[in-house]
């Protein structure tokens, strides 16, 4: 009975050694926070944010905009794409992003495009969070502007003015959009990007990144 | 304090311990009971959601796999499925409506169906959620056991509509959802614990462990059992995993709650190290 208690003892403490060993020596524990934890999973939610495509000044989380956005926009449009492997949503609109940019790229990949729009340049960035570097993934806190957590996710930044200064003015885009079809979302995203491109022409000849 | 004083305060502490985000506590350790992640003030993340994404379309994760494994795999080495009674939020929301479903097994449908023969093998079904829906599907459909968990629901959409409410509208798996939701609440109101007897994947996990827990329910020798127990079948009648606790030997079901061990006039049954 005493031998049986003591391979028990050890089997719990092997296990415990186990998982501190692979808290301390692998990212699991960040794996976990980062793509559980700190991502709302919408599959488990079975519910999908109200789209509002309102543009705001402020970044949800009071960050800086990063770099690559405020260099990009004195050049066109930046619009930010949001997406995680595992996600039901995410799937649905691959196809729908790629068809408006006439573009292709992997659900695992980090891609950066500059893709021709409508005689106009629009700087694409996909970043999977759960393949991303550390500032890409940032980009996702800073733009979250309604607090879901949740993806997808699609940030459309363009320049707009406020209190006599030009900066930058954004909006983003959760999940399916709330729409039925991929025509009404293909529809929705080119209304946005019409508007963007818009708001980019009038204010973009007095906007100075260093000034932000 | 009465025995099942001591359980109801640990379960009621342990559900606020998930409960931590408004605090601002947010961890990366997978719960090693069931809870959803989605839910607006969760602590951590939900093992099942560890384990499904550790498969998904065949991109297998190995740490994602053998993370939550681990952390069951060390509780249930020392308590099998204790955590089930003693811990997991579900188990206590379970405990809420046992009264009914109580009254609803002195019914004779509810009799006859209790002890029909089939009810052992439904007991089985769990293992087949667990491998079928949270494992298999994951990994060659790419459908979840995430979207239709009830669970998630209970513990995720609603309270999200509630506290968000306008901020979000029913995706496409919500009515699917709210069909198992149902199902589950008419479940566990007609059945006293009825999602952890028959369907809970995490305790399809745990169950294998009881047979080697170090803390288990046991029954005293066999000769003195056979002497003075009185067949009165109190402990099997009050046992709401629905075991029969006079054959008890290490049972796979068994919660470790101890209600049959408080009941036994004989002092039968107690927890054996």
């Amino acid at each position: 009975m005493k031998k049986q208690q003591a391979i028990k003892i050890a089997a719990a403490a092997i296990i415990a050694l186990a998982g501190i060993g692979m808290i301390t020596t692998t990212t699991v524990y960040d794996d976990v926070y980062d793509s559980i934890v700190q991502v709302l999973c919408l599959s488990c939610l079975k519910l999908e944010p109200v789209t509002e495509s309102d543009y705001t000044f402020e970044t949800a989380n009071g960050q800086p905009h990063p770099d690559y956005v405020l260099q990009n926009l004195t050049t066109g449009v930046v619009f930010l794409h949001y997406s995680e492997d595992a996600c039901h949503g995410c799937d649905i609109m691959y196809p729908i992003i790629k068809e408006l940019f006439q573009i292709e790229f992997g659900k695992e990949d980090m891609v950066y495009y500059e893709v021709p729009y409508h005689d106009q340049i629009v700087h694409y960035y996909y970043t999977n969070i759960d393949h991303s570097t550390e500032e890409r993934g940032d980009g996702f806190f800073i733009y979250d502007k309604e607090h879901i957590g949740g993806l997808p996710m699609f940030s459309i930044v363009t320049v707009g003015y406020d209190s006599g200064i030009i900066r930058p003015y954004y909006t983003s885009l959760y999940g399916t959009l709330t729409l039925d079809t991929d025509e009404e979302r293909l529809e929705f995203l080119q209304t946005i990007m019409h508007e963007s491109i818009e708001l980019w022409n009038e204010n973009h000849g007095a906007y100075h990144p260093e000034e932000q | 304090m009465k025995f099942q004083h001591k359980r109801l305060l640990t379960q009621l502490l342990i559900f606020l311990s998930a409960n931590l985000r408004p605090f601002g506590v947010k961890t990366g350790f997978c719960f090693p009971f069931f809870y959803c992640n989605a839910c607006p003030t969760a602590t951590s993340g939900c093992p099942l959601r560890a384990l499904e994404l550790s498969v998904f379309e065949n991109n297998y994760k190995w740490k994602l796999l053998t993370y939550p494994l681990l952390i069951l795999g060390f509780l249930g080495v020392l308590t099998g499925r204790g955590i089930c009674a003693w811990a997991c939020p579900i188990g206590l929301f379970q405990r809420g409506t046992a009264k009914i479903a109580r009254r609803v097994k002195k019914t004779p449908l509810a009799k006859k169906l209790g002890y029909h023969p089939i009810e052992q093998y439904l007991r089985y079904a769990k293992y087949f959620v667990l491998i079928g829906l949270v494992f298999f599907t994951s990994a060659i459909i790419g459908f979840m056991f995430t979207d239709i968990c009830p669970i998630g629901f209970l513990t995720g959409t609603i309270p999200t509509l509630t506290l968000f409410w306008g901020k979000f509208v029913p995706s496409s798996f919500f009515i699917v959802a709210l069909i198992v939701f149902i199902l589950f609440i008419i479940l566990i109101v007609l059945i006293e614990r009825g999602w952890c007897r028959y369907f809970c994947p995490l305790g399809a996990l745990l169950a294998p462990f009881n047979k080697v827990s170090l803390l288990h329910v046991a029954r005293v020798e066999e000769k003195k059992f056979q002497k003075e127990c009185l067949h009165c079948n109190a402990c099997s009648n009050i046992c709401p995993m629905g075991i029969d606790v006079t054959k008890l030997n290490r049972d796979p079901e068994c919660i470790l709650c101890g209600k049959c061990i408080e009941v036994c006039p004989k002092n039968l049954i107690h927890f054996e190290k």
